[in-house]
């Protein structure tokens, strides 16, 4: 009797499973968080760029755990995607997750973090850290140098296992290090990308050092926390004001464009969100169609500040946020 | 008594089997992909370590107590397990023992919180959720401090490939999920602590008059569930390659809720472990198949938080009606 009853079912389930059939190919978009508005522009980015391209898109978000991403990449391929968009968790937890794209046969673009191994096949689009964080920082020195005074410097850093972070922390290091004279750093505050610890940190440098008068932040997302320390210690004030901090940021978010346009901020490194998102995609595409790609896809970014804002904010995706 | 017969029996005694079945096979009509042979496999990768760790919390929940720490068992063994075993750190680089030293170091973490949980609870007479909350908040936060938060990487190549190897056709971490829920399940069934770990959860007084060996037992259990949280610490930290001081920590969820949804009583002294089973594997399933239809991550743990509110809500209102009966 049971068999009566369960051929038939087992039946039904093939059959309809194999109905399933899509109309358009499906790329797996992988985001270890939506945290930040950088992340979720870059979501947004990345689907219109697939619909744009005649591709559906399955989105999943991992809440910062590596595990889980890894788990909802195995649901993708299973899915049966034709591509996967990732932005992981960090630079070496991708590295199964790549070996699994891999072993499917299912080409992978890594979004924003370089994988820390060369192994396997998979285009890494990322932003030109070191380069944008060293030159926004070098534009603040330059304006640290037109005061004529010499300036004690702080930087709030983000997680060191993010190899993000170590270039911005890097390109920093080396703006700082030609202008001898004007920069003394007397701050590391490290962040782990978290807006608590990072309240924590600067509160405590600027009692610790109360002459600091220079503050870069290895992203816009720590910009609540720097600034409600900065209050506390009486150093927040418009550009103009003799007690002005010379303050700079990484991402191009909509806080920074605000604080630009509030002449709160001095100058901000923008990752070109639009341009990496398009070419993570794009990156896909072309490996489905057996076009050659580079390995890496850099994005050189931009540095925007007060001189040059209404001819870049165009570009500034925080701007259109 | 016919076969038809038998299985209404059967699922009549243990609906949450049946209610797998009927989502299994709901999904299976719904869900593009998800009745394929890929997608069984990666069911049963992800089901694994979640029946792992449920197992070993049932034992807790089943004295009526509570272990919240499983989460810091599996960051703090997947961080010792990566310093005995990573090529990086060297404490016994080279060795060819490094692997079975490293495995070692891990379930030694889970012994020894475990044991921790249990005297506390057995001896010093504390709350399960305050001892293991504290003991959550200190074990993560020395992952955290131990490793300034880095990652542990370059593990053994035995050990990352292990997870996609097989005997017999099938991967070796199903033999290792059979070999626990067996161990577990003989121990909870066939022994006298067994007994003594129903008795407990039933009614402590009674157990207490009647001569069992309270803190044994409630050390036991704590053990259990440290060493099951240190196996799935194995698996995860073989599978991403990777000794992380934040490995598992949104995971508790999953396991208390895979216990609940299998209908052991959060007051303790009712529970089987083949219902904790059918618990996970509905758990895995949610998260697999509502990722499989796209739907976000903040839904998806709505849709579960709501279907273990649910559940205890059913159960809680199932042990009234005995009460009262």
């Amino acid at each position: 009797m049971s068999r009566y009853l369960l051929y038939p079912i087992w039946i039904l389930l093939v059959v309809c499973s194999c109905s399933h059939q899509r109309e358009r190919p499906l790329i797996g978009i992988s985001f270890e968080t939506l945290q930040t508005e950088y992340w979720v522009a870059s979501v947004e980015a990345v689907k219109a760029e697939c619909i744009k391209n005649g591709y559906d898109f399955v989105v999943a978000i991992a809440n910062g755990d590596a595990n889980r991403q890894f788990e909802q990449i195995n649901n993708f391929i299973s899915l049966g995607v034709a591509g996967i968009v990732i932005a992981p968790k960090d630079s070496h937890t991708v590295i199964p997750i790549i070996k699994a794209a891999n072993r499917a046969n299912i080409p992978i673009a890594v979004y924003n973090r370089v994988p820390a191994s060369n192994l396997g096949d998979y285009v890494t689009v990322v932003a030109d850290n070191l380069e944008i964080s060293k030159n926004t920082v070098t534009y603040m020195c330059e304006l640290a140098e037109k005061s004529g005074k010499k300036h004690q410097a702080l930087i709030v850093l983000g997680d060191l296992g993010d190899i993000n972070a170590v270039n911005r922390r890097a390109g920093f290091n080396q703006a700082v290090a030609a202008f001898p004279e004007t920069i003394e750093v007397v701050a590391e505050v490290p962040s782990e990308w978290n807006q608590e610890k990072a309240l924590a940190g600067v509160t405590n440098a600027l009692q610790a050092n109360p002459d600091i008068s220079f503050i870069f932040t290895s992203s816009d997302f720590l910009f609540p926390a720097i600034i409600s320390a900065m209050k506390t210690a009486d150093k927040y004030y418009p550009i103009g004001h003799e007690k002005h901090v010379i303050f700079g940021g990484f991402d191009g978010d909509a806080m920074a464009y605000r604080l630009l346009q509030e002449k709160y901020l001095d100058a901000d490194g923008v990752q070109d969100v639009f341009y990496e998102c398009e070419a993570s995609v794009q990156a896909v595409i072309k490996k489905l169609n057996g076009e050659p790609v580079e390995s890496t896809i850099i994005d050189p970014g931009f540095v925007i500040h007060q001189d040059n804002l209404e001819q870049m904010a165009g570009k500034m995706w925080g701007a259109s946020f | 008594m016919t076969i038809v017969d038998n299985i209404r029996t059967y699922l009549v005694k243990n609906p949450i089997v049946g209610v797998c079945l009927l989502y299994y096979l709901l999904m299976a009509l719904m869900v593009p992909g998800f009745f394929s042979a890929n997608n069984s496999w990666n069911l049963v990768y992800n089901f694994i370590p979640l029946l792992i760790l449920a197992v070993g919390q049932t034992f807790v929940i089943l004295t009526a107590g509570i272990d919240l720490s499983i989460t810091s068992i599996i960051a703090v063994s997947s961080v010792v397990g990566g310093y005995l075993m990573s090529s990086d750190v060297g404490l016994v680089d080279g060795s060819k023992w490094s692997m079975l030293l490293g495995i070692g170091g891990m379930l030694s973490v889970g012994v020894i919180i475990g044991l921790i949980n249990g005297i506390s609870v057995a001896k010093l007479k504390m709350p399960a959720f305050m001892v293991t909350l504290t003991s959550l908040m200190f074990f993560s936060g020395f992952a955290i401090w131990i490793t300034q938060s880095q990652n542990i990487y370059n593990l053994p190549a035995l050990l990352v490939d292990a997870p996609y190897h097989s005997f017999l056709g099938l991967p070796l971490p199903v033999y290792l999920a059979v070999l626990v829920f067996t161990s577990c399940y003989l121990l909870l069934n066939k022994t006298l602590l067994g007994e003594w770990v129903y008795a407990v959860g039933t009614n402590i007084k009674t157990s207490w008059i009647s001569g069992i060996n309270i803190p044994l037992t409630l050390v036991s259990v704590y053990v259990i569930s440290g060493v099951c949280a240190s196996l799935a610490s194995l698996i995860y930290t073989a599978r991403l390659e990777t000794g992380s001081p934040v490995m598992g920590q949104n995971v508790l969820l999953d396991v208390i809720g895979a216990v609940i949804i299998g209908g052991t009583s959060l007051f303790g002294g009712r529970g089987k472990l083949q219902w904790t089973a059918a618990g996970a594997l509905l758990m895995t399933m949610l998260d697999n198949s509502l990722n499989l239809v796209g739907m976000s991550f903040f839904l998806i743990m709505m849709v579960k938080g709501a279907i273990i509110l649910l559940t205890a809500l059913y159960n809680q209102l199932g042990s009234k009606s005995l009460t009262h009966a």
